[in-house]
């Protein structure tokens, strides 16, 4: 499913967010990466549809999703938030299942195919055995991919996921990297993410946006587009680029 | 669900029958279980009908049905609705009184019972200003950045600001309308006859069956606002809803039957302890639990000395240190 965005523009009190023109392709994986405050989350949530966006400035496969009801964009893009903050202590199978919403009425509880779907997304995040498991007992890695299942639930073509490594062991930073690389190549699906590890990004991402001061200041595939100078006019400070084995690494 | 669990549902589900077959059983009047089974299908069967005293059938049919009845259906009422408020809100310390219900009724009560007098229904004024209060909260909260911290303060304000009316009226209200608006205030069922039912049986049914309905919903209307409308939630409308339905059933059952407290607050806790968090499963056996419990207290209420111990008192007695026991025991399901 293919993601347009023209001439979007936020702003909140002091801040804007300008984003000219940016398209992301379908079965490919977004990175966006720049500073705090560059505006990086403003513009997942402007995506995500928990903003609100200008009429024609983002596009899911040619509809105008400021024109979409909850439900509607529900079934076509799902967001991952970085955080979850539960008052109840639901059962990971009955958190996962929530991600079902879009697909029912007011009225109906989820159907056995609905609770097919939510095993089926647990499975896919590798935490089928935790299906029984009160949440509050998950770690913040486990808690994390649940997040993810819970919107595999929802049966979308786009991904949208929230800085989704940060605060996670190198391993469960791995873990969630490959199925999110795994949900682009085997699924198909458009995977878009914002992300503060650059190695992470220069390893898995098919394209890597740079966004400082609310703006984009490059786009494209890492290979062409990473240099030494542009990052230290992201960061605003010096970066060295180290290849070693084959794979870019990035030093401070 | 484990086979414990679901034991455990059923049997929840068919209690409050159970209870209220016991409780018709109950009263300052002996009658013995044949006598009631009979009193009980002589509509069906008329031969039956002429054998029996005519004292037994009036207590049957015009004090305890209608008393019990009530009893179910405000106990379903006050429980399901804080349920439903508790995970709208996000908070299991949430009550189905949260929203100003009770001081806008209790103030127009008092209105009724002062400026009224006897002739009218108490009922009427305490519905239509228990609504006005939760009207006036949306109204003052709408405006905010952070809806459900300010509708709870709103609550906490409009309540603040009805009590001081109500205590205004008490000031001037003579000594009669004043001990019946006590009475009143303490939550008691004494007075239920087939008017109060016949008004407020169709709403609760109605609201209660409408929450009942909407169950599994209130799982992801317990996630943030956020997060519920990325989920696909109409979030305004859905909120809306819920609220309009809570205040309704709540307002007909403070209406009829004066503020009981806590069973709100109690309930819906006690059966997320027995049964887990899902709302598929606490929404109806909060009904059924709610409706459980009532009965039971106004069994107690009306048998306990040979003169009626208004309900209301009996609740919050045994409500609140049972709650205190419970806080200790709730890590384990809500934080």
């Amino acid at each position: 499913m293919s993601l347009l965005v023209r001439d979007l523009a936020f702003r909140y009190r002091d801040f804007e967010l300008r984003i000219p023109d940016l398209a992301l392709e379908s079965a490919g994986l977004t990175a966006i990466v720049g500073p705090n405050g560059a505006g990086k989350t403003t513009f997942l949530k402007c995506l995500g549809g928990l903003l609100p966006v200008p009429r024609g400035a983002v596009r899911l496969d040619g509809r105008d999703l400021a024109a979409l009801n909850e439900p509607e964009r529900a079934r076509l893009l799902a967001f991952v938030p970085q955080e979850h903050s539960a008052s109840f202590n639901y059962t990971v199978l009955d958190f996962v299942l929530m991600g079902r919403t879009a697909y029912l009425p007011l009225f109906a509880p989820p159907s056995a195919e609905d609770v097919r779907i939510a095993e089926e997304a647990l499975v896919f995040v590798g935490c089928a055995a935790f299906a029984a498991r009160p949440h509050f007992q998950l770690s913040s890695g486990e808690r994390r991919l649940i997040l993810i299942a819970r919107a595999l639930a929802q049966r979308t073509g786009v991904l949208i996921l929230d800085e989704p490594t940060t605060f996670l062991d190198p391993r469960h930073e791995t873990e969630v990297m490959e199925i999110a690389r795994k949900l682009a190549v085997e699924e198909r699906k458009t995977v878009l993410m914002t992300l503060h590890n650059l190695d992470m990004a220069v390893r898995y991402a098919d394209t890597m946006v740079f966004m400082k001061q609310g703006g984009l200041v490059a786009h494209g595939r890492p290979g062409e587009i990473l240099t030494e100078e542009l990052l230290a006019r992201v960061y605003d400070i010096p970066m060295r680029l180290l290849e070693f084995e084959g794979r870019t690494f990035i030093l401070r | 669900m484990p086979g414990r669990k679901k034991g455990l549902t059923i049997f929840l589900l068919i209690l409050p029958f159970l209870v209220f077959l016991f409780s018709l059983y109950i009263g300052t009047t002996p009658i013995s279980p044949s006598l009631l089974f009979k009193t009980l299908l002589s509509p069906l069967v008329s031969s039956w009908k002429a054998s029996l005293p005519e004292s037994v059938y009036d207590i049957v049919f015009a004090i305890r049905l209608p008393r019990l009845l009530l009893a179910l259906a405000v106990g379903a009422a006050l429980s399901v609705s804080g349920a439903a408020l508790q995970a709208l809100f996000k908070n299991p310390l949430v009550n189905e009184y949260i929203l100003g219900i009770s001081s806008g009724a209790a103030f127009g009560a008092a209105l009724s019972f002062v400026v009224l007098g006897s002739r009218v229904p108490p009922q009427i004024l305490a519905f239509v200003f228990a609504v006005l209060a939760v009207g006036l909260v949306l109204l003052i909260a709408r405006r905010s950045d952070s809806p459900i911290v300010s509708i709870l303060l709103t609550g906490v304000i409009v309540s603040a600001f009805f009590s001081a009316l109500l205590s205004l009226v008490e000031y001037f209200a003579s000594p009669y309308s004043l001990q019946a608006l006590f009475f009143w205030l303490m939550g008691n069922l004494w007075k239920a006859g087939w008017t109060d039912l016949a008004i407020s049986l169709p709403i609760i049914g109605a609201g209660v069956a409408v929450l009942v309905l909407m169950r599994w919903r209130f799982n992801v209307l317990s996630m943030s606002d956020e997060e519920a409308r990325s989920l696909g939630v109409r979030i305004r409308r859905e909120k809306l809803i819920v609220l309009a339905t809570a205040t309704l059933i709540t307002a007909a059952a403070t209406a009829v039957a004066g503020i009981i407290g806590w069973i709100g607050l109690i309930v819906p806790h006690l059966v997320r302890m027995i049964v887990g968090v899902d709302n598929r499963r606490v929404l109806p056996l909060s009904a059924a639990l709610g409706a459980t419990v009532l009965l039971i207290a106004d069994d107690i209420a009306r048998s306990l000395a040979s003169f009626e111990v208004p309900v209301g008192i009996f609740t919050s007695i045994i409500g609140i240190p049972l709650f205190i026991i419970l806080l200790r025991r709730a890590a384990k399901v809500w934080r």
